[in-house]
């Protein structure tokens, strides 16, 4: 588990290695967007790791629209 | 604007064909048949109702904001909080959906051909194609579709060689039971068939906007003779049993048999369906990326391909702990999670965005002409 922890970050440092050096000195919104969608990524892989159950965006969903649901089963 | 390539109206024809048919292919027929019976040839046909009215409305509120797209013309039409509130909506249901689409792809492959392949190698393999194809851009990716939605669209020929298999008392009779079976199986293409809604982040790139509308009628149409021909296919060959298979177009490539030597057609079909869905995978992951950074007003899309690559990745082993799971709720909720977003979030921009129109006219009357 304490690798494939280990693996997400290392993946995650080279995406921020290959991409940051692409962007220019004057993009600060465009690299304030990476950062912040990098860290949800990091943040949401390590968390599927240690919960791989956690209730997600389908459960979600199929929660709001049961109701019609039932109507075709 | 941040996209500066441009597109044809016919490459976004050819882009919205698979959108739509990749992964009805493999759903369609068989929950169809469920609900409709023999009359499941029928159901695309009523589904397409739902298809053209989400081209009209699109179309409309492209004639209204012809240089912006449905994230950004959200906010011109309810103003800016709610607008960034129905964009968020907009660009979660992208994000939720192209992780299904992946799971679909991944679920598939896996099923069909590498049993003992880890999902994240199939899954993540076409991630990264498909983050290339968006980091180089609308050209390319019109290009793309250019090449091979043609071959993807030359699948049903291949059903001629299973013409000796065919059983033709299995259609008839045909709406045994009156309208009311096929109309109810419409439920499920329908679903799909309003995915030709993401043209309205296309129509402000095109060459011909003029054309814009027709090529949109007609690749409708092309995806309702689609559909109609893998299901009457599907029901003359296994008759109402179609719906104890998992995948029944490929099983349906499976019984190609010619002369017992030309056989296993459907490693060939495979790979030209991989095709399709590396089209679907781009085009919902390209404008999933593009309305982010049309959401955040970036300058570039570039930065940020390959975080949301990641985070589809992420979505796509979330959205489902198994295959079960995962078809029911493309049974029972996504034809109704679908279209409310994509049909309904905009019918209701488009309702607004006349009614405020009429309203300016009357409060300050226009100059009449002489």
């Amino acid at each position: 588990m304490i690798w494939t922890v280990f693996a997400i970050t290392v993946g995650v440092v080279l995406l921020i290695l290959f991409e940051w050096p692409k962007m220019k000195q004057n993009q600060k919104k465009e690299k304030a967007a990476f950062v912040t969608l990098t860290a949800m990524g990091w943040l949401l892989a390590i968390l599927l790791v240690f919960f791989p159950d956690m209730p997600g965006p389908t459960q979600m969903i199929e929660k709001l629209f049961k109701p019609l649901g039932k109507l075709i089963e | 604007m941040i996209e500066k390539g441009k597109i044809s109206a016919f490459q976004m024809a050819l882009m919205i064909e698979p959108t739509v048919v990749a992964t009805a292919v493999l759903v369609v027929p068989s929950v169809t048949a469920k609900v409709a019976g023999r009359d499941m040839w029928i159901s695309p046909i009523f589904g397409s109702l739902v298809g053209f009215f989400s081209l009209f409305i699109v179309y409309q509120l492209h004639k209204h904001f012809p240089e912006k797209s449905i994230i950004q013309y959200s906010g011109d039409i309810i103003g800016r909080i709610p607008g960034k509130i129905i964009g968020l909506i907009y660009l979660f249901f992208l994000l939720h959906s192209s992780g299904i689409i992946t799971r679909e792809y991944a679920d598939f492959i896996i099923a069909a051909f590498l049993p003992r392949t880890p999902m994240f190698v199939v899954m993540g393999g076409m991630i990264l194609v498909c983050a290339f194809t968006v980091l180089s851009g609308l050209e390319v990716l019109g290009r793309a579709a250019q090449v091979f939605v043609p071959i993807f669209m030359s699948t049903p020929l291949l059903f001629i060689l299973l013409i000796p298999d065919l059983k033709l008392e299995n259609i008839v009779p045909i709406m045994e039971h009156g309208m009311m079976p096929s109309i109810l199986g419409a439920v499920i293409p329908q679903g799909w068939l309003s995915e030709v809604s993401l043209i309205s982040m296309f129509l402000p790139f095109l060459k011909d906007r003029e054309k814009g509308g027709k090529w949109g009628i007609i690749s409708v149409i092309v995806i309702i003779l689609h559909l109609v021909i893998i299901n009457i296919v599907c029901l003359l060959l296994y008759g109402e049993s179609v719906t104890s298979y998992a995948f029944p177009v490929l099983t349906a490539f499976r019984y190609i048999s010619v002369a017992t030597f030309f056989e296993h057609l459907e490693a060939v079909v495979v790979i030209i369906w991989v095709m399709g869905a590396f089209i679907k995978i781009s085009v919902f992951y390209y404008v999933l990326v593009l309305g982010t950074a049309q959401w955040l007003n970036l300058s570039d899309y570039r930065p940020i391909v390959f975080p949301i690559g990641f985070l589809v990745c992420l979505v796509c082993i979330w959205a489902a702990a198994n295959g079960q799971e995962l078809g029911r709720f493309l049974r029972t909720i996504s034809p109704f999670y679908i279209p409310s977003i994509m049909t309904f979030i905009p019918m209701l921009l488009l309702l607004i965005a006349i009614i405020k129109k009429k309203m300016r006219n009357k409060r300050q009357p226009v100059p009449t002409n002489p």
